[in-house]
C-alpha cells in the first residue's frame, strides 16, 4: 500500500512538472493563458477564443459562421493584422448606380485581401486532438507577433482562418457530457414512435463517463487478457476458447421501453460525407451522407465560409489518429489532380511533412528529375498503376485515401476533396496522434501481437504517467435488462486522442512548424516600378496615334502643348511568394478568376488610349522551383467565357482597338508588365491596383512626372 | 359427410364497412353544386384581375386575403426568408374536413425560380383561385379538393420575382438569387446592372450617332433598321445595347448585373460546378423549398413553371446503359421503325405522345406512366410538346431522382415565336414583331426613338422594344388563358394520383369447414401507388393488405411456394395473405388478386380486408358468411 501511494506521489509531481513546462513555453508574451494539461472541450475552447478576440483586437476577428443543429455556434477565429491590406472594392468609385438600391454585396474585409489559409479541428466530434492543435497554433501566432519577425510578417501580410471546432455538438458531447461522438446531432426520429432522440447510451453509474458494460456471455466475442486483466481481447470469428466469453456493449439502457437499446440517439451524420464532390454515385444514387450535399448546418457553414473567403488557398482539417496525412483525392483516383498540383503536395509539402513526424522519404521525392527512372522500377515491382504513372508508392505517412490497388473509391462527399476539386484549395487530412510514435520511450512492437502489446503498453503508460485516471476500473453493476457485469473502460474523451500533457505537446508542435511552413508557401503579389511619364500635350484626348509591335510602341505625337497631357503608366507586377497564386486549374473554376491589374484615376479627367481600366494578366507562377515543372512550361489559362451577355464597349474614337486583355497573356512566370497610354486633363489622382483572389490586393499610388 | 353440393351459401357485404376512401367519414354533400358548364361557378366569390402582373406585397396579400376566406380549405405559411429577407409564402389547399394534408397524396406547384419568369406566379395563383372558388360548385374540384393536397409556392425566387415586376428591366434578368457574383473577373461583384437611363420605366435599346454606324431610322421612324446599302446618306447610328450606364468605370455597360448561381441549376440532382456554383443549394430561397419537400413525403408529384417555349418537360427515368454500340445504320432504322408507331398511334388520336427511350430494368411503370400523362398533356394544353428532361442540378430533377416524386418543368407561353411568325422561317424579324406588337398587343410595348443625354456617352438615342412583358412573360391581357389551361393540367395529374379499392371478394367453399376466400385490389387511376424510382430510393412505403377474422374463424397458413395447389379460382395465380399481411405496389390501371384459406367454425362468421397505401389511400370491405341449410 505504501508502495503505492509513493507511485502516486511521483506521478503527481511529474504532473506538476509537465504541467509548468507547458505553462512556460510560450509564456513571454502570452496575454492569454492557456496550457495543454486536459482538453477544452467546446466550452473551454469557446471561452479561450472569446478572450484571445478581446485581448488582440489589433489582430484577430471572431466570426460565428453558423449554428450546429443544437443551437451551438461555430466559430472562426481570424487571424492578420486588422490595419493592414486592402481590397479592390475600397478603390474603385461606382457612379450612376440603380436606383433600386439592392444591398446584397457586402463591402469586403482587408483580410480578404490578402492570402489565406484555413485550420480547422473537430469535424468529427470525438477526434478532438485537432481543436487543441488550433488552440496550439492560435497562441503561437498571438503572443508570437511581438516577439518573433517571420511571425509578425504572417499575421500582416496573411490571412489565417483558424475553425478549431466545426462540429460543437459532436465535441461537447465527447468530451463535456462524456459520449464519444463522432457525427454531428440532429433532432430526429429514428426509430419511428413519435418520440424524438429517446433513445441514446446512458451513463448508467453516473460516474460522468459513458464507458463500455462487459457481461459473462456465452456468445460473447470477448475474452479477458492474461497480462492485463482491465483488457478486452476480441476472439477471431471461429476461434475457440476455454476462457470464459463475455459481451462488451456500450453503457446503454432502453429508455422507451420497446426492447432496443439506443436505437434513437442524438447521433446525427458524418459532415465529412455531406460535401458536394462525389457525394453521389456514378449511377446517380447517394453515396454520401445527410439529405443532399451540404445538408448539415455544420458543412453548410463551411461551404458558405469559403465562398464568401475565396482568399484561402491553404486548408488542413485535422482528424485523429493514426499519425498521417491524407491529401487529395479520396472520391476518385488521384488522376484527376493535375500534375503540378501532385507535385507541390508530394515533393514540397510531404517531403516536409514526413521530414517533421520523422519518417522516411521516398528516394524519387529526393531526386524528382529522375523519375522516370523510378518509374521502370516500378513497373516490375509494382501493382499498383497509379504508383507506376506516379513513379513512387505513396509512403505511409502521406496517402491518398484512394485504395489504389483496388481501385476503389475510399469514400463519397469528402471535404477535402471537395475544397481541391471546385475551390482550388490545397487541402489535406492529417490524421493526428499514432500513440506508437507520439508517446517519447515506448517500446516498438512487431509481429503478431504488436497491436495487443500497444494496448497493453498505452494502459501500462497512463498508469505511471496519469494515476491510472484515463481509464475507469471496472466495477461491478447490475444493469436492467442485461443483469450482473461491470463498468468500466477508457475516458471516451482520451480514447484515439493525444493524450494531454507531454505527448499533446509534443503532437501540436510538430502541426504547428507545418501550417508554419505552408504558410511560408503562400503566394504574395506585389507591384514595383510603377511610372507615369508625361509624352505630349495634346488639345484633342483622341490625337494621339499608337503603333504596337510585340513590345515597341510607336507614339505619333500631336500638337506640343494643349490642355491633355499623353501619359505613359507602366510597371511590375509580381509574385514573390512561392507558390503560383492558383493551383494548376484554380483560375479556370467558377467561382475563381485570373488575377487583374486596375489604372485608376477620375473617371471624368482620365481617357484610356491603350489598355483597358482593367486587366487580367492570368495566374503569376511562385518564385519556388516545382520539381518537373518550369515557370515557362505553364500555358497561361484561356480567359473564362463567363459573360452571360457579350459586354458592351461603350464606342471611343479609338487610336487603337481596345482589348479587354493585352500583351500580357503572352507572358508568363511570376511577372508581368503592364502599361498604359492614357489622356489626363488637369490633374488626377493615380493608382495601380493589383487584385488576386488568392495572391493579395496591393495599391500603388503614382505621380506624373 | 355433406357433400358441397349440398351447402348454399349467402354472401352477405357488410354495407356498413364500405367506407369512402381514405378518410373515414361521410362527406356532406356539395352546397352549391352547379351541373351546367354555362352556369356560376364562384368566380365573383373573391374576385381577382387576371389581366396584370402583381408586386410582390400584391400577391402576397392576395394569398392572405383568399386564405382568410377559405380558411377552412387552406392555410399560409412562410417556408423561410430569402436572401434579402423576403418571406416565401406557401399555401396548402386541402379540404380540412376530410383529412389533414401530411396524411393525403399532394401535388407540388411552385412558380418562378427564375426571377423573371414571373409568368409562374399568375399560373400558380390562378390553380390556388381555381381551387378555392369553385369548390362549393365543381364536382371536380370538390373532390380533388377532398382527396388531395396542393402545395402551391407561386413565387420561389422572391427576391429577383419583386425587383423584376417593380422595376425597369429586361426580359431576362434579374433571374438568380441576389448571390453576389463576379461576371466579368474584375474583382467586383455585381457592380455593373442595367439602368433606365431615359426615365421612362422601361428598358429599352441604346443606339448612338456614329458616321460609320450600321443602323439608320425607318421610313416611319418608328424603328432602327439595319443599313443595306453602306454608301446611303443619311444619319447613321451605333447600336450600344440594353439601357444602362458603365457604373464602375471600366469602359463596359451592363456587364456585370445582379445575381449568383442559376436557382434551376443549384438542386442536387446532377448538379455541376460550373451551372450551379457554389454548391448544391447554396441559395436560401431554393434551400428552403427543397427542405420543405423532403419534409412532406405525401408529395407524389410536382410542377416547375418556366417562361418560355410551350414545353412539357417530364423527367424521364434513368436510361439504360446499352451493352453494344449501334450502327448509324441501325440507329436509323430504330428511329424509323419508331416514327411509324408513333404514326400508327396518331391515326386514332392526334396528342398521341411516345417516347423512344430505353429506361433502366425496374423504371417501366413510370416511363409508362409518364407517356400516358404527358399524352394527356398536349391534349389539354394544346400546343404544348412533351419532351423529356433531367439532370443538371435543375429543380424538377431532384424531385424525381432524389425524392421519387413524378416532375414536370412547364415552359409557359411561347409568343411572339408563335403567333408573330408570319413567313414561318422559326425566327421573328424586327418587322413581325412590330407588326405583332401593332396587331396583338394593340401598340403596347413599343418605345419610339428618342434622344436623350448620357453622362458617359454624351448624347445617345432610345427605342425599340420595351423589353418586359414583350418576348418572355406574356402581356397581360394573355395570362389567364395560359394560366387556365394549366391549371387543367394539373388538376388532371392530380385526379390521376393512386387509388387503392378493394373490387370484389369471393368466397368459395374447400372440403369439410374450409373455405378460400378470395379478393381483388385495385387502383384505376394511371399513377402506380408509388414510382419506381422511389421504390429505389427506398423511400417509399408499399402497399399492404391484411385480414380479421370474426373468433371462429382462423386463417391456414399456407407456405408461399404451395400457393398454386388451389382449386379452380383465382388463387391459382394470386399471392396469399400470411399472418402479417402482404406487401405489394399497385401499378396504374392494375388489379392484384389475393388469396386466403380459412376455417369456420359454426354457420356464421366474417372477414374483414384492409388495404393501406402510402398515396393511394385506404379501403376495407367485411364480408359475413352465413351456412343456410
Amino acid at each position: 500500500m505504501k508502495s503505492q501511494f509513493n507511485n502516486l506521489k511521483g506521478l503527481a509531481i511529474a504532473f506538476v512538472i509537465i504541467f509548468i513546462l507547458a505553462s512556460i513555453s510560450g509564456s513571454a508574451a502570452q496575454k492569454v493563458p492557456i496550457s495543454f494539461d486536459d482538453y477544452h472541450g467546446y466550452t473551454g475552447t469557446v471561452k479561450y477564443i472569446k478572450d484571445v478576440a478581446r485581448v488582440y483586437p489589433d489582430i484577430t476577428r471572431l466570426i460565428e459562421i453558423g449554428k450546429s443543429n443544437m443551437g451551438r455556434p461555430i466559430y472562426v477565429l481570424v487571424i492578420s493584422n486588422m490595419k493592414t491590406g486592402t481590397t479592390i472594392d475600397a478603390h474603385v468609385k461606382l457612379r450612376n448606380m440603380r436606383k433600386e438600391g439592392v444591398k446584397n454585396v457586402t463591402p469586403m474585409k482587408a483580410y480578404q485581401g490578402k492570402p489565406g489559409q484555413w485550420i480547422c479541428g473537430s469535424t468529427h466530434g470525438n477526434e478532438h486532438t485537432g481543436t487543441e492543435v488550433c488552440l496550439y497554433i492560435i497562441d503561437k501566432l498571438v503572443s508570437g507577433y511581438t516577439s518573433d519577425t517571420w511571425i509578425k510578417k504572417l499575421i500582416d501580410d496573411k490571412t489565417f482562418y483558424i475553425c478549431p471546432v466545426v462540429n460543437p455538438d459532436g465535441v461537447y458531447n465527447s468530451v463535456e457530457k462524456g459520449i464519444s461522438q463522432r457525427y454531428n446531432s440532429m433532432m430526429k426520429d429514428n426509430d419511428r414512435d413519435g418520440k424524438v432522440n429517446e433513445d441514446g447510451p446512458d451513463d448508467l453509474n453516473r460516474d460522468g463517463y459513458v464507458t463500455q458494460f462487459r457481461y459473462k456471455d456465452s456468445k460473447g466475442r470477448y475474452v479477458i487478457d492474461d497480462v492485463d486483466p482491465r483488457l478486452m481481447v476480441q476472439l477471431g470469428r471461429n476461434e475457440k476458447t476455454v476462457k470464459p466469453r463475455y459481451s462488451v456493449v456500450i453503457e446503454d439502457k432502453d429508455n422507451d421501453g420497446d426492447g432496443k437499446r439506443g436505437e434513437d440517439p442524438e447521433i446525427g451524420i458524418d459532415i465529412n460525407r455531406n460535401f458536394p464532390e462525389g457525394w453521389f454515385k456514378e449511377d446517380g444514387m447517394q453515396g454520401g451522407q445527410g439529405d443532399y450535399p451540404t445538408s448539415s448546418p455544420e458543412a453548410h457553414a463551411v461551404a458558405e465560409f469559403f465562398t464568401n473567403h475565396t482568399n484561402i488557398l491553404m486548408a488542413q482539417f485535422y482528424h485523429t489518429s493514426g499519425g498521417f496525412t491524407y491529401r487529395p483525392l479520396g472520391t476518385a483516383p488521384h488522376t484527376k489532380l493535375a500534375p503540378k498540383d501532385v507535385a507541390v503536395f508530394d515533393f514540397i509539402m510531404g517531403k516536409k511533412y514526413l521530414e517533421l513526424i520523422g519518417e522516411e522519404i521516398p528516394e524519387a521525392w529526393k531526386t524528382p528529375e529522375l523519375i522516370d527512372k523510378f518509374k521502370e522500377e516500378l513497373k516490375k515491382t509494382s501493382k499498383n498503376k497509379y504508383a507506376i504513372s506516379r513513379g513512387y508508392e505513396l509512403p505511409r505517412g502521406w496517402k491518398v485515401s484512394y485504395n489504389e490497388t483496388r481501385d476503389r473509391r475510399y469514400s463519397y462527399g469528402l471535404a477535402t476533396d471537395w475544397l481541391y476539386m471546385q475551390y482550388g484549395v490545397y487541402s489535406i487530412t492529417t490524421e493526428l496522434w499514432n500513440p506508437q510514435k507520439d508517446i517519447k520511450g515506448l517500446s516498438k512492437f512487431t509481429g503478431k501481437n504488436a497491436r495487443l502489446e500497444l494496448a497493453r503498453a498505452i494502459l501500462k503508460y497512463q498508469d505511471e504517467k496519469f494515476a491510472g485516471k484515463l481509464f475507469i476500473p471496472w466495477k461491478k453493476f447490475k444493469h436492467p435488462e442485461l443483469g450482473e457485469g461491470e463498468i468500466g473502460g477508457w475516458i471516451p474523451k482520451y480514447r484515439g486522442n493525444a493524450f494531454p500533457g507531454e505527448p499533446l505537446l509534443g503532437v501540436c508542435e510538430t502541426h504547428w512548424q507545418f501550417e508554419l511552413f505552408r504558410a511560408g508557401l503562400l503566394p504574395e503579389v506585389v507591384i514595383t516600378n510603377a511610372k507615369a511619364r508625361v509624352l505630349f500635350n495634346t488639345d484633342n484626348a483622341h490625337d494621339a496615334t499608337v503603333l504596337q509591335k510585340g513590345n515597341l510602341v510607336t507614339v505619333k505625337k500631336g500638337k506640343s502643348k494643349g490642355r491633355y497631357k499623353i501619359v505613359e503608366v507602366t510597371a511590375t507586377i509580381e509574385n514573390t511568394g512561392k507558390l503560383a497564386t492558383h493551383i494548376a486549374r484554380g483560375a479556370q473554376l467558377a467561382g475563381n478568376r485570373e488575377d487583374v491589374v486596375w489604372l485608376i484615376g477620375d473617371r471624368d479627367k482620365v481617357t484610356y488610349l491603350q489598355g483597358t481600366p482593367f486587366q487580367k494578366i492570368g495566374v503569376l507562377e511562385g518564385v519556388m522551383k516545382i520539381p518537373g515543372f518550369s515557370a515557362k512550361s505553364t500555358p497561361p489559362p484561356s480567359s473564362q467565357q463567363r459573360y452571360r451577355y457579350m459586354p458592351q464597349y461603350y464606342p471611343r474614337q479609338m487610336t487603337q482597338r481596345q482589348q479587354p486583355r493585352q500583351q500580357q497573356d503572352m507572358q508568363t512566370g511570376p511577372k508581368r508588365e503592364v502599361k498604359w497610354l492614357i489622356a489626363v486633363e488637369g490633374k488626377t489622382p493615380l493608382k495601380i491596383v493589383v487584385t488576386s483572389q488568392k495572391g493579395g490586393t496591393k495599391v500603388k499610388e503614382i505621380l506624373i512626372k | 359427410m355433406k357433400s358441397r353440393t349440398n351447402l348454399k351459401y349467402m354472401i352477405v357485404f357488410g354495407l356498413a364497412f364500405t367506407m369512402l376512401i381514405s378518410f373515414g367519414r361521410t362527406l356532406h354533400a356539395q352546397k352549391k353544386l352547379q351541373k351546367s358548364p354555362g352556369g356560376y361557378h364562384g368566380e365573383l366569390d373573391f374576385p381577382i384581375s387576371w389581366g396584370r402582373y402583381y408586386s410582390y406585397a400584391e400577391w402576397t396579400k392576395i394569398m392572405h386575403d383568399i386564405q382568410k376566406k377559405y380558411s377552412h380549405l387552406s392555410d399560409i405559411e412562410s417556408i423561410g426568408k430569402s436572401r434579402m429577407g423576403r418571406d416565401q409564402y406557401l399555401i396548402t389547399i386541402t379540404a380540412k374536413s376530410t383529412g389533414k394534408h401530411e396524411d393525403k397524396p399532394a401535388m407540388w406547384v411552385d412558380g418562378a425560380i427564375h426571377g423573371n419568369e414571373v409568368n409562374g406566379i399568375s399560373c400558380s395563383l390562378y390553380l390556388m383561385w381555381y381551387l378555392l372558388t369553385r369548390y362549393d360548385y365543381d364536382q371536380y374540384v370538390y373532390n380533388l379538393v377532398n382527396n388531395c393536397t396542393f402545395y402551391i409556392l407561386p413565387g420561389l425566387n422572391v427576391d429577383a420575382n419583386a425587383s423584376f415586376v417593380e422595376f425597369p428591366n429586361t426580359a431576362h434578368n434579374p433571374r438568380e438569387p441576389f448571390r453576389p457574383e463576379d461576371n466579368d473577373g474584375d474583382g467586383l461583384y455585381d457592380e455593373d446592372r442595367t439602368e433606365d437611363v431615359d426615365g421612362d420605366g422601361e428598358l429599352s435599346t441604346m443606339y448612338i450617332e456614329d458616321s460609320n454606324g450600321e443602323y439608320k431610322l425607318s421610313a416611319d421612324k418608328r424603328r432602327f433598321v439595319r443599313l443595306t446599302n453602306m454608301e446611303e446618306d443619311v444619319l447613321r447610328f451605333r447600336r450600344i445595347g440594353q439601357e444602362g450606364y458603365d457604373n464602375d468605370g471600366d469602359g463596359m455597360i451592363n456587364e456585370d448585373d445582379i445575381g449568383g448561381p442559376d436557382p434551376n441549376r443549384n438542386y442536387p440532382s446532377g448538379w455541376n460546378l460550373q451551372a450551379g456554383n457554389p454548391y448544391p443549394m447554396s441559395e436560401p430561397c431554393t434551400r428552403n423549398t427543397y427542405e420543405f419537400m423532403l419534409k412532406h413525403p405525401n408529395i407524389f408529384a410536382g410542377f416547375h413553371y418556366h417562361n418560355i417555349g410551350r414545353l412539357i418537360m417530364f423527367v424521364s427515368p434513368p436510361r439504360a446503359t446499352s451493352t453494344q454500340r449501334q450502327t448509324a445504320e441501325q440507329r436509323l432504322k430504330e428511329q424509323e421503325r419508331f416514327n411509324q408507331y408513333l404514326q400508327e398511334l396518331r391515326k386514332t388520336n392526334k396528342y398521341a405522345q411516345a417516347f423512344d427511350i430505353q429506361v433502366r430494368p425496374g423504371y417501366e411503370e413510370d416511363m409508362n406512366a409518364q407517356a400516358k400523362i404527358v399524352t394527356m398533356g398536349a391534349r389539354i394544353l394544346k400546343n404544348y410538346r412533351p419532351v423529356t428532361s433531367g439532370g443538371m442540378g435543375q429543380a424538377q430533377a431532384s424531385t424525381y431522382d432524389m425524392l421519387g416524386a413524378y416532375a414536370y418543368l412547364i415552359e409557359l407561353w411561347g409568343s411572339p415565336v408563335f403567333d408573330a411568325d408570319e413567313n414561318d422561317d422559326g425566327r421573328v424579324s424586327d418587322e413581325e414583331l412590330l407588326k405583332w406588337i401593332d396587331i396583338e398587343l394593340t401598340g403596347e410595348g413599343w418605345v419610339m426613338p428618342h434622344k436623350c443625354s448620357h453622362p458617359d456617352l454624351g448624347e445617345i438615342w432610345i427605342g425599340g422594344t420595351r423589353k418586359k412583358h414583350v418576348y418572355r412573360t406574356p402581356p397581360a391581357r394573355y395570362i389567364k388563358m395560359e394560366a387556365e389551361k394549366n391549371a387543367m393540367f394539373v388538376m388532371y395529374c392530380a385526379s390521376q394520383f393512386p387509388k387503392v379499392e378493394i373490387d370484389e371478394v369471393n368466397v368459395t367453399p374447400e372440403t369439410d369447414n374450409l373455405y378460400w376466400i378470395d379478393v381483388a385490389v385495385k387502383n384505376d387511376r394511371i399513377y402506380p401507388t408509388v414510382s419506381d424510382r422511389a421504390l429505389k430510393l427506398k423511400r417509399a412505403v408499399k402497399d399492404k393488405i391484411t385480414a380479421i377474422f370474426s373468433n371462429n374463424i382462423s386463417m391456414v397458413e399456407i407456405p408461399k411456394n404451395l400457393t398454386k395447389i388451389g382449386p379452380q379460382n383465382y388463387s391459382t395465380q394470386s399471392e396469399t395473405i400470411g399472418k402479417e399481411g402482404a406487401e405489394f405496389r399497385l401499378k396504374g390501371k392494375q388489379t392484384l388478386h389475393f388469396c386466403i384459406l380459412v376455417q369456420m367454425d359454426g354457420s356464421q362468421g366474417w372477414v374483414e380486408f384492409n388495404v393501406k397505401s402510402q398515396h393511394g389511400g385506404k379501403d376495407k370491405r367485411r364480408v359475413n358468411i352465413k351456412l343456410s341449410d
